[in-house]
């Protein structure tokens, strides 16, 4: 039975990105027709960047922004989100989350990292930032579901930002991930 | 760097109208099409205290696109989102709620102008 997938704000709103990150106009057709296709309902999860540090922000890794008030700023987007799908686990509602593989925010499984990066925003493109691990927000939502006692929903990330990404490879992990219940 | 695609357009859409039911106006499909982003307001049937908060991350969003200039516009709107608006100091966007797509397009189009 279809379910819930909340998905990360871009997805509908590619103003929302980095400048040179939005890759159509306003909604990622490909994963949204996805999922309605199958009979999904979508939630939108707020970007946590976008209000933090604004729509002029650089690209940065995540330890540009792991300071303590950006994870305030992260919390207080997770504890929205976590009372929202609290609701539909409570009611028995298949839940899934669609992050943004290498994001410092929204990576699932793949975020950037670069421990030395700072200062004047000079560096070669193609520097190695991609690293396995979870942005920063993923990491405050599973700590506020575990707190309210609800297991961590499945989830993958959105990979149309990295390197070699395939289109069809990401429309199957996301079928994958619906079916997985 | 890559070409950037964004439409600097962005729509504050009622959570009914984006999961549209049938016989409702399918406000995804026509925003798509006319190349709208979306900002989804909390559907009716969450409670206070959950829409509450929400509605705090939309309005935090909405300025920061009000304050470069985006052209935004509410499709179906959300009792309080005025109200969260106006606490960030922003003046509620052109609204229109619609009974047909062709509606929506219209008004869509009539907000770009």
């Amino acid at each position: 039975m279809p379910g819930v997938a909340f998905v990360a704000h871009c997805l509908l709103n590619q103003n929302s990105k980095t400048h040179g990150g939005a890759r159509c106009p306003g909604i990622y057709s490909p994963l949204v027709e996805e999922l309605r296709d199958a009979g999904w309902r979508l939630e939108q999860m707020p970007c946590p960047e976008l209000a933090f540090t604004g729509l002029h922000r650089f690209w940065a890794v995540k330890e540009q922004l792991d300071t303590s008030a950006y994870r305030r700023h992260c919390r207080r987007i997770a504890a929205a989100v976590a009372g929202a799908i609290e609701v539909h686990v409570r009611r028995g509602d298949d839940v899934i989350i669609v992050g943004i593989e290498g994001s410092p925010s929204m990576g699932v499984h793949i975020t950037s990292s670069d421990p030395d990066r700072g200062g004047r925003p000079e560096w070669p493109d193609g520097a190695g930032e991609l690293s396995p691990g979870s942005g920063i927000f993923m990491e405050e939502i599973v700590a506020e579901l575990t707190e309210r006692g609800i297991e961590a929903p499945r989830a993958m990330g959105i990979s149309h930002q990295l390197p070699g990404h395939d289109p069809e490879a990401e429309r199957a992990a996301l079928r994958d991930l619906m079916e997985a219940s | 760097m890559d070409a950037d695609a964004r439409c600097f357009r962005v729509a504050l859409v009622a959570g009914e109208l984006l999961n549209a039911a049938e016989g409702r106006v399918d406000a995804m499909a026509v925003l798509q099409a006319e190349e709208w982003g979306a900002i989804q307001l909390p559907a009716a049937e969450y409670p206070d205290e959950v829409a509450g908060p929400l509605l705090e991350q939309v309005a935090e969003q909405v300025e920061e696109f009000a304050r470069h200039g985006y052209t935004l516009a509410v499709v179906g709107g959300r009792p309080g989102l005025d109200e969260a608006l106006a606490r960030v100091g922003v003046a509620a966007p052109p609204a229109f709620d619609p009974d047909t797509a062709d509606d929506l397009v219209a008004f869509l189009k009539e907000t770009c102008r």
